[in-house]
C-alpha cells in the first residue's frame, strides 16, 4: 500500500472537547525519522496521543494509510507512567506486544515466545528475559519497551521521551537501537525527545509544536540554531 | 484421633464449612490481585460493606412490595444475594466511573461509600423489625451455617470467576498494566473492565453472604499483599495468593476449630501473620542484598 502513513488535513486535538492544538495538516510518510520538539508544555505529547488515536479528533480528517489487517503501531510510552507494582518479568513485558494478534481466548502459544525473545535479542537484552522488570535499570526498561512494541511487528513506532531519566550512555544505545531500527528495517520512527545532540545525526523531519500548532520541516530549518537557543538555551543550541 | 484427622474426614459434620472456607480463601485473593494491582486496596473495605447494605436492603424491600419474608429458607439467601450483587456492582461502577474524571479525591469518595453503606446497614436492619438474627448470621456471614445446597452455588460460581480469570489473564493485565497499549491495540478496554468489575461484584457478594465482610476483605488483600513479596511474575503471582489463601483458610478453620475460635477472625489473623512473617523476612534479604 503507497502513500504516507498518517496524513492530517486541519486536525485539532484535545481533552474534554476542548482543543489543544488545532490547524494540524502534515504527512509522515513511510520510513521516515521524525521528531517532535516544542517547549515544555506546548502538546507534543498531546500529539502524540492524537496520532496513536488515544484522544480523538475534534476537527478535521486524519488519515491512517494502513491496511486494515495490519498490526497496529508499536507504542513506547514515558516509562514512569507504568505502576512497579506489578510483578513481570522482562519478558512477560514483551509479550504484552504479542497481544494486539491474540484474540481474547487464544493463550500465549510458542510463537508469540520465540517473538518476544527475538524482540528483547535486538534491542540487547536477550539475557535478561527472565529478570524481573522493574529491577532493571532505566535504559534497560526503556529498551524492553522498545522490544514490546516490536513484538507488535509494527510499522510505526511512536515513542515518548525514550531517553528521559537515562544516563548519556543508555540514552545513546536506546537512540542507536532506534536508529538502527530505522534504517535497517524501514521502521517508520516518531518519537518525542529533548536530546537534541543525540538526535541531529539521525532525524531526518522535524515537527516543531508550539502555541497550539505544529509545524514540520526538515531538521536544518527546524533545529536553526535560533529557533532552539530560544527555547532550550544557547548550551542546547550549541550542542 | 486427632483433630487433623477429624476435620478431614469424609464424615466430618463441618465438611460443607471448611470446604467453603478454602473456596472462599482460593478464590478472594485470585480477584484480589486485580485489587492490589490496580491500587483499589481501600475498595475492598468498602464494597463488602456495600454488599452488606444491600442484603439488609433487599429484605427491607421485599418486606414492603411481598411482605414479611420466611428466615432460613433457601428464597430468602437468594433475596440477599440479589441485594448483595446489586449494591455491590452498582457501588463499582458508580466509583469507576468517578475514577476516570480523576483520581484526586478517590480515597476520599471511598471513606464516603465505606460510612454511606455502613450507615445504610444499620438503617436498613433498623427498618425491618423481621430481620432478627436470621439477618445478622447472614450479614455476619454464617460459614458454619454453609448447607450442602450453598456449597454447591459456590463451587459453581467461585469455579466459573476462577475460570474467567484463568482464560482472560492476558486482557486483563493488559488493560490493567498499561490501559493506553490496550487501546492502541484496539481492545475494549471498557468491556474488559466491565468484566472483571462484574467478576469483583460476584466474587465480593457471594464472599459475604457466605463468609462476611471482614473474611472477605481479609483475603481479597492479605494473600496477594504476601505474594506481591515473593514472586515476580503474573501467573506465579496469581497461583502463589491463590494457594496461601487456601492454606490460610484451613490453617484458620483448624486454629478455630481446635481451640474453640471465632472462625473468620482466626482465618484473617493467620493470613495477616503470614504477611507479617514474609514481610520481614523479606526485608531481611532486602538488607542482606544492599550494599554496606
Amino acid at each position: 500500500m503507497g502513500g504516507p502513513l498518517l496524513a492530517l488535513g486541519d486536525v485539532s486535538f484535545g481533552y474534554d472537547g476542548r482543543p489543544i492544538l488545532q490547524h494540524l495538516t502534515f504527512t509522515i510518510e513511510r520510513g521516515e525519522f521524525l521528531a517532535l520538539l516544542g517547549p515544555n508544555g506546548a502538546g507534543k505529547t498531546t500529539l502524540l496521543r492524537g496520532l496513536l488515536g488515544l484522544i480523538p479528533v475534534l476537527a478535521g480528517e486524519l488519515r491512517r494509510g494502513l491496511d486494515r489487517r495490519a498490526p497496529p503501531p508499536g507504542y513506547v510510552p514515558q516509562r514512569d507512567t507504568l505502576d512497579p507494582i506489578f510483578p513481570l518479568s522482562a519478558l512477560e513485558v514483551v509479550l504484552m506486544g504479542t497481544y494486539a494478534r491474540l484474540s481474547p481466548l487464544r493463550p500465549v502459544g510458542r510463537r508469540e515466545r520465540r517473538r518476544a525473545a527475538e524482540c528483547l535479542a535486538q534491542v540487547g537484552l536477550a539475557a535478561l528475559a527472565p529478570h524481573p522488570f522493574w529491577s532493571l535499570s532505566g535504559g534497560q526498561k526503556q529498551r524492553v519497551l522498545i522490544a514490546r512494541a516490536l513484538a507488535a511487528e509494527p510499522e510505526l513506532l511512536l515513542l515518548d521521551e525514550p531517553t528521559a531519566g537515562v544516563d548519556p550512555g543508555a540514552s545513546a544505545a536506546i537512540m542507536e537501537t532506534i536508529t538502527r531500527l530505522n534504517r535497517e528495517r524501514g521502521l517508520t520512527v516518531v518519537l518525542v525527545t529533548h536530546h537534541l545532540r543525540l538526535l541531529r545525526p539521525v532525524v531526518r523531519s522535524v515537527i516543531w509544536v508550539e502555541s497550539g500548532s505544529a509545524t514540520k520541516g526538515p531538521p536544518e530549518v527546524m533545529l536553526a540554531p535560533e529557533r532552539i537557543a530560544d527555547v532550550f538555551g544557547a548550551v542546547a543550541a550549541g550542542g | 484421633m486427632s483433630t487433623l484427622a477429624e476435620i478431614l474426614s469424609p464424615d466430618f459434620l463441618l465438611r460443607d464449612a471448611l470446604v467453603g472456607s478454602v473456596l472462599v480463601g482460593v478464590v478472594c485473593p485470585l480477584v484480589g490481585a486485580y485489587f492490589v494491582l490496580r491500587r483499589m486496596i481501600f475498595l475492598g473495605v468498602a464494597l463488602p460493606q456495600l454488599s452488606a447494605a444491600g442484603i439488609a436492603a433487599s429484605f427491607v424491600f421485599f418486606q414492603l412490595v411481598v411482605g414479611p419474608h420466611e428466615h432460613g429458607q433457601v428464597s430468602e439467601r437468594a433475596l440477599a444475594m440479589a441485594g448483595a450483587f446489586v449494591f455491590t456492582l452498582g457501588g463499582l461502577l458508580v466509583l469507576a466511573a468517578f475514577e476516570r474524571r480523576g483520581r484526586e479525591t478517590v480515597e476520599a469518595r471511598i471513606g464516603v461509600t465505606y460510612a454511606v453503606a455502613a450507615s445504610l446497614t444499620i438503617l436498613f436492619l433498623a427498618a425491618d423489625p423481621h430481620g432478627d438474627a436470621q439477618m445478622v448470621n447472614l450479614l455476619k456471614g454464617d460459614i458454619l451455617a454453609t448447607t450442602s445446597t450453598s456449597l454447591a452455588v459456590l463451587i459453581a460460581v467461585f469455579g466459573a470467576v476462577a475460570a474467567v480469570l484463568f482464560a482472560f489473564r492476558k486482557e486483563f493485565l493488559l488493560v490493567s498494566f498499561d490501559r493506553d497499549l490496550a487501546v492502541v491495540f484496539g481492545k475494549r478496554v471498557g468491556l474488559w473492565d466491565g468484566l472483571l468489575y462484574l467478576l469483583i461484584g460476584v466474587t465480593i457478594s457471594l464472599g459475604v453472604m457466605t463468609a462476611g465482610p471482614l473474611v472477605t476483605f481479609g483475603f481479597l488483600v492479605v494473600p496477594p499483599l504476601t505474594a506481591r513479596l515473593v514472586t515476580h511474575r503474573m501467573l506465579s503471582f496469581s497461583l502463589v495468593a491463590a494457594a496461601l489463601g487456601g492454606a490460610c483458610a484451613f490453617g484458620g478453620f483448624y486454629a478455630a476449630y481446635r481451640i474453640d475460635l471465632p472462625l473468620g477472625p482466626a482465618e484473617v489473623a493467620l493470613a495477616s501473620l503470614l504477611l507479617a512473617v514474609v514481610g520481614a523476612g523479606a526485608a531481611v534479604v532486602r538488607a542482606a542484598g544492599r550494599p554496606a
